[in-house]
Order: C-alpha cells, then sequence, then structure tokens
C-alpha cells in the first residue's frame, strides 16, 4: 500500500513537472495591448511550438502531400505568397483571393479577409479543406498523421498522449502561428527612443497619423475591422467581402483591414493583390478612391497628397519592416525535425 | 466481459443516472440509414444517407426550476451506429425531476472558442471551415423529386450568430423515468419541405432557421 501511494505521488510529481517546466509564459511587446487569443486555453510549451512548426511546413496536410501552408506563407515574404495577385495551391489552381500576411496573431478577433473565422484554432481548417489549397479533409489528416514515423512520437511530447486528434492538431499549428510576433522595426526602436527617424521618415509619419492611422491603428497598424476602401469592384471576381459571410448589405465589399507591419516585403496588395507597388496603393487612396454606399468614413473626405507627400509616406511606411521578424531562425523550415524522422 | 459491462450500466441506470436514447423513424416505419424506404404509392425513391446531430446542454427539471446539469453536454448522435445512441446522465442523488430539456445544435459560445475535444473534435465531420461553426443538424438523401446530380438533397444546418442562430431548445414533461427514449421522425421534417425547390441547404441562412425549427418539431418522447 505504503508502495503504491509513493508510485503514485512520484507520478503526480511528474506529471506536474512536466506541464511547469514546459509551460511557456507569451511575451507581449511593451507597447501591446492585451491579446485576444485565450492562452489558459491552450498554453504555449515548447514541444507544442515544434509540433506546430513541423506541422506548417509539411506538405502532408495536403490531399496530394504536395502543399504545406508555407506554400503560400513564406518567412521572407512577412509569410504571405509573393509574386501572385491570387495564391495559388493544390495542382496550381488559383484561389480567388490574395493571401494574408501572418504576423501578430494572437491580437486578432477574426481571421480571413472577411473575418469568415473566428478563432485562431479553426484557421488552419480553411486551407486544408479548401478544393483549390490543400483540398484535404481534417480526419484524413489526423490518420496520415497518426501513421507517419514522426507525429505520434511528436503528439506525445507535447501532448502527452500520441492518439492524435483533430484538436491538438489545430492547437499546435495555432501555437506556431502565436509565435510570429513582429515588433522590431525602425518604428517600434523609435518608440523606444533607441532610435530617431530621418526627416522624411518623420514627414512620413505625421502624414500617415492624419491620413491613415484611423484604420491602420498603431502598434498594431490595424483596427482589426472591416472597411470598404473604395476599390473599384474586379467584374472578373465579383467579391463583395464580408457581405459574403454576413449576408447583410450593410457589409458590401468590406474587407479586414490589414496590418502594414513588413508591408515592404508582403507585396502584392489588397484582397485580391490588384498593386504590385506601394506607390499605387497610395495613389489609390489620393486619387482612385470609387463611391459606393459601403464606402468607409474614413474615406469621405478626399486625402489630398503631393507627390513629395507621397514618397514622404512610403519612407515611413518602410520603418515597419522587420528584418529580425523575417529572418527569424525559429521560424524557419524545421530541418532538424524532420530529419530525425527519416533517420529513424 | 461484454455482459458484465451491461449489467453495469444497467446498475448505473437504475441507481444513479439517466438514459436517454434516441430511435429514428419515418412515419410508421424504423428508418434505416441507406435502405430504400419503398414508400407504399410514393415513386419518389426516397433514401436517407446521412443523419446526425448534436445534443447539448441537456438539464432537469422540476416545477419549472432547473435541479440537474450534465457537465461538459455535448454528445454527437448519428443514426447511421450499431451501438444504440444513449447518453448516460449521472444522477447521483436521485433528485426528482418533471421535465427533460436539451438544445439541438452547439451554442454561440462554444462555437467562438476554438478548436474542441471529444465529439466536438472537427474530425467528427460536423464543422464548416470556409466559415468556421458547427453544424448542428446533417440529414442527407436521394429522392426521385430532386432534379439534382443523383437526385441528392443536403441539410447541413448551423449558424451561431443573429439573424440567423439555428439552435433549438426542446423540452418534454416526463415523470421522473431513468430511461427516456425520444424518436426523431423524418416524415415530419419532409413532409414540410419541398424537396424538388429545396433541396441544399449548407450554411448559415434564413432557410437553416426555418428548417432547424421544424426539425425540433420532429422529435418526441416515447411514452414507456
Amino acid at each position: 500500500m505504503k508502495r503504491k501511494l509513493f508510485i503514485f505521488s512520484l507520478l503526480s510529481f511528474v506529471i506536474v513537472s512536466f506541464r511547469s517546466v514546459n509551460e511557456i509564459q507569451f511575451e507581449v511587446p511593451n507597447s501591446f495591448p492585451k491579446p485576444v487569443y485565450n492562452f489558459s486555453k491552450n498554453p504555449l510549451s515548447e514541444n507544442k511550438i515544434q509540433l506546430g512548426r513541423a506541422l506548417f511546413y509539411d506538405p502532408i496536410l495536403s490531399r496530394n502531400n504536395m502543399i504545406s501552408c508555407a506554400s503560400c506563407h513564406s518567412q521572407f515574404s512577412a509569410f504571405t505568397h509573393v509574386d501572385h495577385a491570387l495564391s495559388h495551391g493544390i495542382e496550381d489552381k488559383s484561389g480567388f483571393r490574395n493571401s494574408p500576411a501572418l504576423m501578430n496573431m494572437a491580437w486578432q478577433k477574426s481571421f480571413m479577409r472577411d473575418g469568415a473565422i473566428n478563432h485562431l484554432d479553426a484557421q488552419s481548417l480553411a486551407p486544408i479543406t479548401n478544393p483549390v489549397e490543400m483540398d484535404e479533409n481534417i480526419a484524413h489528416v489526423v490518420a496520415k498523421l497518426q501513421i507517419s514515423k514522426l507525429y505520434p512520437q511528436l503528439f506525445f511530447k507535447a501532448f502527452g498522449d500520441s492518439t492524435i486528434t483533430g484538436e491538438h492538431t489545430l492547437k499546435a499549428i495555432s501555437q506556431f502561428m502565436l509565435t510570429l510576433v513582429s515588433a522590431n522595426s525602425k518604428y517600434d526602436s523609435v518608440m523606444r527612443k533607441q532610435s530617431v527617424f530621418n526627416e522624411q521618415e518623420n514627414k512620413g509619419y505625421i502624414l500617415f497619423k492624419k491620413n491613415c492611422s484611423m484604420c491602420h491603428t498603431e502598434p498594431l497598424f490595424t483596427n482589426d475591422e472591416f472597411r470598404n476602401n473604395g476599390l473599384k469592384i474586379d467584374t472578373t471576381l465579383n467579391d463583395y467581402g464580408r457581405y459574403r459571410v454576413t449576408k447583410n448589405k450593410a457589409d458590401s465589399l468590406k474587407f479586414k483591414v490589414p496590418t502594414l507591419r513588413n508591408i515592404e516585403f508582403s507585396y502584392p496588395y489588397m484582397h485580391d493583390g490588384r498593386f504590385k507597388k506601394l506607390s499605387q496603393v497610395i495613389n489609390h487612396y489620393a486619387n482612385g478612391i470609387e463611391k459606393s454606399k459601403t464606402l468607409a468614413n474614413e474615406l469621405q473626405k478626399p486625402i489630398l497628397l503631393t507627390a513629395n507627400e507621397k514618397v514622404d509616406i512610403i519612407a515611413f511606411l518602410l520603418t515597419l519592416s522587420d528584418k529580425s521578424f523575417l529572418f527569424n531562425p525559429q521560424y524557419f523550415y524545421p530541418k532538424e525535425i524532420f530529419s530525425e524522422a527519416t533517420k529513424n | 466481459m461484454l455482459l458484465s459491462f451491461i449489467a453495469f450500466t444497467n446498475a448505473i441506470n437504475a441507481q444513479s443516472a439517466s438514459t436517454i436514447g434516441f430511435s429514428f423513424a419515418y412515419g410508421s416505419r424504423v428508418l434505416n440509414i441507406d435502405d430504400s424506404l419503398n414508400l407504399p404509392n410514393d415513386s419518389t425513391f426516397l433514401r436517407i444517407t446521412e443523419l446526425k446531430f448534436y445534443i447539448s446542454n441537456i438539464r432537469f427539471l422540476k416545477n419549472g426550476e432547473v435541479v440537474l446539469e450534465e457537465k461538459n453536454s455535448f454528445h454527437l448522435v448519428d443514426a447511421n451506429q450499431i451501438i444504440p445512441n444513449q447518453i448516460l446522465v449521472e444522477n447521483k442523488q436521485n433528485i426528482a425531476f418533471d421535465e427533460i430539456k436539451f438544445d439541438l445544435g452547439i451554442d454561440s459560445i462554444t462555437n467562438v472558442s476554438g478548436a474542441m475535444g471529444g465529439d466536438l473534435d472537427p474530425t467528427k465531420g460536423m464543422y464548416w471551415t470556409w466559415q468556421n461553426g458547427y453544424i448542428n443538424f446533417k440529414l442527407e438523401g436521394t429522392s426521385q423529386l430532386c432534379k439534382t446530380r443523383n437526385n441528392e438533397f443536403t441539410f447541413h444546418l448551423g449558424g451561431y450568430q443573429q439573424p440567423y442562430y439555428c439552435l433549438q431548445t426542446l423540452h418534454f414533461k416526463t415523470n421522473n423515468s431513468s430511461t427516456m427514449n425520444f424518436k426523431l421522425d423524418v416524415q415530419k421534417i419532409l413532409n414540410q419541405v419541398d424537396l424538388a425547390k429545396t433541396n441544399h441547404v449548407m450554411s448559415p441562412c434564413e432557410e437553416a432557421v426555418i428548417l432547424s425549427k421544424i426539425v425540433a418539431n420532429a422529435f418526441n418522447l416515447l411514452q414507456n
């Protein structure tokens, strides 16, 4: 009886230490608000983050085992799909929107250009299932992971259970995405008073605060809301944005306001990738606004900018590039995890 | 082993739990998934190929007051199961009740709370992906009335936000019985649907709300 008790208390000690040793506190950058994501339901741990990183880079999530999350979300472009106005997935099939850049996910209330997804954990299901993205289903993904050499042990390390579930798969991918925090640009160091803007950047910042920051609110550079930003509808796509989700006419042509962090690298721009250059974006706001019933209040008055002022704003936007994010080795392809699997 | 398990569950039933069971019918006939119903005077060749739904938030009442609630009360009921669809709710103190309430579907808060396990795991196939949220109720089949591909009809009902909130609360008076068997009569649903016109409802919308109410009215508590 005593021996049993001893083993039991030893076991519970091991379980408690497994939890406390592995749990990681999510670090909120100084100027950032409280995260939206509820970490108490999915506490971060190094093993879960690494499992999520492996899943993010593994094409096993797609029907033909060829497309991974990283196919459309590559780190060097702030985790979006460069060069293509509309991102393409399995068998080069084209989607109908430009993939969003992934960063600062913990502060987002909804996901996708139209906010169709209400929680980060549910986000990955959309590309996994979409017939032009990965064309798989989560039950089959779980079955493939379960018979793989690599994943039962990674899930065991992460969740203490080698039986793989949809819940654990999605939570692990969330964990990796939650670590994609960009808060170390020149702008951030200026705000921390460790650096200064040059004259042009400073002029640009003043113009930005006057004309852009109502929607692209600091420090996340988005208010995380939906706006019609006056783009003329592309009749080859007829994408009415948020209306598709709510079926409410007041939401017609509204799209989620994207962050401007790392904008230098996340081209092309807009939900349909219609602009390749930042100068085209600025010209749209200065000269190209299409009036319609749902046009954002913030854009009712014209934004008047001289040619020089447009360049100043771009100079400021370039201070939002965060090299320590774009080249952070913690986000790289997890060579070491995958090579471990081929060794065994 | 199996016998002792049955004996064990029976013991729970008798002393400290309530059993809620579900069966499926088409009018007076037993409904079996994938079997042609071969109805007399009917040329529609009706066949039900899928029937699954969530039952949640089970609570028992006495004189209108909740006296017993099941914790983590989420159950996926699937008509295509060999094992009878039975839910055991613990009632250790043998609390007396005269009414049972439960929800058909998944509440809003759960719908916005991320990935869940057990019967709520997205691998169970009751989850929308392009616009996330639980499917409360699935009914699929074929009928000659549907001029669709392979004469198929598909009803995936759900929606957790107004104005397309689809969750339905069902309540039944009961005589404090430890076993309650509910029957879902699919004929009651299809009698109110013009399959020639309405045969595909697969997202939160007004039709989904109307159909959810029709489905809720197709449940009956069988008297012992």
